[in-house]
């Protein structure tokens, strides 16, 4: 029996010219794991929230949401409760209480359930979770990761049939998301309860769907077995290709992107015969296997693409950021965070800080900005060195920061004036500031929100006119912190490009990400924090070719043949040079 | 143990782990009867008490704490009283035409301890009374009560930790280091009309999450980690009895004193005698059931 059956939806949002979902149709089965994933704005939080009653946003609706054949709008309000769990994008803003078990009860207490009947629920969900070392800790001590797990966790407690999450890692670092989208996993593996999620993210979740829906101006563009999907948003050739290609994982991509589907040795087939492309990497090495040969035994038909192709800044350019063994601890009882850190930076490249939690790439970047001072080391930005009496010729002029919350910087209330919000101390004529507004509402390819609200733009959006606000003050350098984080893989294609215009005026980017795949693929430089030091740099494609884990997914899918292949496209394309067919 | 000392029980102690309303309880008796206190004899046991407990719990920055705030008190209440109040038949001496009397004196510095031991006591209080107590103490009252209060709990680090990214939002471009008053003044209303918004906007999620995990069905209740064991139940029995002994003696004037026109110190009849004895064992309850917890902590530790 059909759980969540949608038929011809169509939904417009007031005032808005196009319907946000047009005729979706789309039936969820018991204990199923759906992904939905789309470019920004295609619909998919539209599409959700009518799944759950009390978020279903105003505007006109045609055709039918039902939940086990009733309504969802006339859901009896408890059942609406119990049943269907919703869990949304920000860590932060879902949780209510002060504490973590009163947070894991809060939906307990709402169903008006006795103390003791509540105790026993909300172990056992402890218990499931593994939280029982934070249980009884504030919310305001957890990590990112760990207020997102509460708040599955305080929906799962109530034991709902369907759990629904709109993108619940995009706040969250790599490694956070993985575990989180891992839980997940296991609810619908253990507890048997049926998933839908729509996601960026989607290298780790695709191989864990049962199917994935595709979304495109809303609308249902695909909905399909996931080793499908790749050959379907690749088209016949490079131009056809949908751009949600770009964000499917790796393997997917190469395994289309070289024409796969005519190498079909060495996949699985289903009973009807139809062969099941690879999702993930161990698939991905399997399959290369069966067409490249045994690793050991292979010669290389054409060589890997030269390092000329490198488009990076390779001449030996003067440093403009210089960092002299720099050490900082926050206080007296927490470790060091930097020890003896040395690095530069050249004028006009792209330098990638990349590494784990809390290894002190945030610190390096705020010691850069003069936001925290450092105990020992000196740094020195564009032949000035950063200290008290400099952050003020420094910070603003010659160098700017992009917070990682783009509201940290939204006074007002259009687009345009928050841009020119950024020039109100530069003292400009009106019409100066109105031309280059308008210049940088052109640039990050925002004029066509220029009147709305900043809090009403999407994620990627507000993301842009931060930015955009940031590069008004022309700096010579800017400092990004996690510039990918929250978006989705087309708009990242965008951001690369806006990178990389900037570099070719001779800004210096100097940006902290746990994004390998952006670095690899746009990066100049990268280096790798550990433990408060640089333990390796060098130029993006060597770096990545050197390291063994600490790569990316193509990399490491290709690297027992050709080490030096970084990016899915070099890798798409040497495979398909290189077949044995 | 000369580390935890150094440092104090915190809420870890022995008696911070009975139940709430055996905390309050102590709590109202002990502060409440300070309050009603002006004999010496009282005063001198409730501040030593005090003192003694809010070391054990803080450690040395109890120390540091109580004495930045009992020594400004002593000073100023024993000061003003003494200059403004004219009362009492002993003159020291005069002072612009009025007289400075040692009662008025002796009044302002009972005063005085007496105000401190209340602002000591409430540093313990402080410690041993958490959020989650007192919500649990409150809610039971009302529900709705027990979770608005969770609830500003939750907000008051929130909006510091917001704050704090929004100034630092500030600084990455370049702004936050103004040096002239006005300015400086301009950013500090443009920063909080930023958190104003950022909070109202993410206030909508937040409803929206309550609304989804079903706030608003009839019947809510309210959920605790609570349990009330029998030697709470015992450890209440006592503090009352001692208490409503203690309080008993305090309504019938056994904690008072004449301080104007001369000093005279009431008679030391058995209702005072009983209820200084009642009071000194309930203030010195919580200070000794720490101790032997902590006693009992170190027994077994070495045994292992």
């Amino acid at each position: 029996m059909a759980k969540l059956e949608i038929r011809n939806l169509t939904f417009t949002y007031p005032l808005a010219d196009k319907p946000a979902l047009s005729d979706v149709t789309l039936t969820v089965d018991q204990a199923e794991f759906v992904v939905i994933c789309g470019k920004s704005g295609c619909g998919k939080s539209t599409l959700l929230r009518q799944l759950k009653k009390n978020l279903i946003p105003y505007g006109e609706k045609e055709g039918s949401v039902l939940y086990r054949g009733h309504e969802i709008a006339e859901l009896d309000d408890r059942m609406s409760t119990t049943d269907l769990g919703f869990v949304q994008q920000n860590p932060d803003n879902q949780l209510v209480t002060d504490k973590v078990w009163h947070e894991l009860a809060f939906g307990l207490e709402s169903l008006g359930l006795d103390n003791q009947t509540i105790r026993r629920k909300v172990a056992e969900m402890a218990s499931f979770f593994d939280m029982q070392s934070w249980f009884r800790k504030g919310v305001a001590e957890l990590s990112g990761g760990q207020k997102q797990l509460l708040n599955l966790a305080s929906v799962m407690v109530m034991q709902p049939k369907v759990l629904i999450l709109d993108e619940p890692t995009s706040q969250l670092d790599p490694i956070a998301a993985e575990e989180f989208l891992k839980t997940v996993y296991k609810i619908n593996r253990d507890l048997g309860t049926t998933v839908i999620i729509s996601e960026h993210r989607l290298e780790n979740l695709i191989p864990m769907a049962d199917r994935v829906i595709v979304m495109d101006q809303g609308r249902i563009i695909a909905n399909d077995d996931p080793w499908n999907i790749g050959d379907f948003l690749a088209g016949e050739s490079a131009e056809e290709r949908h751009p949600m290609f770009y964000g499917m994982p790796s393997v997917m991509k190469i395994y289309s992107g070289c024409g796969g589907s005519k190498m079909k040795r060495g996949l699985k087939e289903t009973a009807e015969g139809r062969h099941l492309a690879p999702l993930t990497i161990r698939d991905g090495r399997l399959w290369l296997e069966a067409v490249l040969g045994d690793p050991e035994e292979f010669t290389p038909k054409s060589p890997s693409p030269a390092a000329s192709e490198t488009s990076g800044v390779d001449v030996l350019r003067d440093p403009i950021i210089t960092i002299k063994d720099l050490w900082h601890q926050y206080d007296r009882h927490s470790g060091e965070v930097l020890r003896g850190l040395n690095l530069e930076v050249r004028e006009g490249e792209l330098f990638c800080l990349m590494g784990g939690n809390g290894a002190g790439k945030s610190t390096t970047l705020k010691a850069v900005a003069g936001i925290i001072k450092p105990q020992r080391g000196t740094i020195h930005v564009d032949g000035l060195k950063v200290c008290k009496e400099n952050t003020g010729k420094l910070m603003g002029k010659v160098m700017a920061m992009v917070p990682q919350n783009p509201q940290a910087l939204f006074t007002e209330i259009t687009v345009e004036e928050e841009l020119a919000e950024a020039l109100y101390d530069r003292k400009l004529a009106a019409e100066e500031v109105a031309k280059r507004v308008d210049a940088m509402l052109d640039t990050m390819e925002i004029t066509h929100l220029r009147k709305s609200h900043p809090y009403d733009l999407s994620g990627g959006e507000q993301q842009r006119l931060a930015l955009g606000k940031i590069l008004l003050l022309e700096p010579k350098i800017l400092l990004l912190d996690e510039p990918t984080k929250g978006l989705d893989p087309f708009f990242k294609i965008t951001l690369a490009g806006i990178f990389r215009k900037l570099r070719d005026q001779g800004v210096t980017l100097f940006m902290v990400s746990h994004d390998v795949e952006f670095c690899a693929e746009y990066g100049d430089r990268c280096a790798m924090f550990f433990d408060g030091d640089v333990v390796s740099c060098g130029q993006a494609k060597e770096f990545f070719a050197g390291n063994s884990f600490y790569t990316t997914t193509a990399n490491r899918i290709v690297r027992q043949w050709n080490d030096q292949l970084v990016t899915w496209e070099e890798v798409a394309r040497w495979v398909e040079q290189n077949t044995t067919l | 143990m000369r580390e935890k000392l150094r440092e104090g029980l915190g809420e870890s102690g022995t008696f911070a782990g009975y139940h709430p309303a055996v905390n309050f309880i102590f709590f109202v008796f002990a502060i409440g009867i300070t309050m009603f206190s002006m004999d010496p004899v009282f005063l001198a046991v409730t501040l030593l008490a005090s003192w003694a407990w809010s070391i054990l719990l803080s450690g040395r920055r109890a120390i540091k704490f109580n004495l930045l705030i009992t020594v400004p008190v002593l000073l100023i209440t024993s000061v003003i009283n003494t200059l403004f109040n004219h009362n009492g038949a002993t003159v020291l001496f005069w002072l612009f035409g009025n007289r400075i009397t040692l009662e008025a004196f002796v009044f302002g510095l009972a005063g005085a301890v007496m105000l401190s031991s209340v602002i000591v006591w409430f540093t313990s209080f402080n410690v041993v009374m958490t959020s989650d107590k007192f919500i649990y103490l409150f809610g039971k009252a009302a529900p709705v009560l027990a979770l608005t209060l969770s609830m500003i709990f939750r907000f008051i680090p929130l909006l510091k930790s917001r704050y704090k990214e929004i100034s630092m939002g500030q600084r990455c471009m370049g702004r936050h280091t103004e040096k002239k008053f006005l300015e400086r003044v301009r950013q500090t209303v443009k920063e909080v009309s930023i958190l104003i918004s950022w909070s109202l906007e993410a206030s909508i999620e937040t409803s929206d999450s309550m609304e989804a995990r079903g706030y608003g069905l009839k019947g809510r209740t309210s959920f605790h980690l609570f349990k009330f064991t029998a030697r709470d139940g015992w450890l209440l029995a006592f503090m009352a009895a001692m208490g409503l002994v203690a309080a008993a003696g305090c309504f019938l004037g056994a904690t008072g004193m004449e301080y104007y026109p001369t000093i005279v110190m009431h008679e030391f009849t058995l209702l005072k005698a009983v209820s200084l004895a009642c009071y000194s064992v309930l203030l010195l309850t919580p200070l000794t059931i720490d101790l032997i917890g902590e006693k009992k902590w170190q027994s077994s530790k070495s045994e292992i």
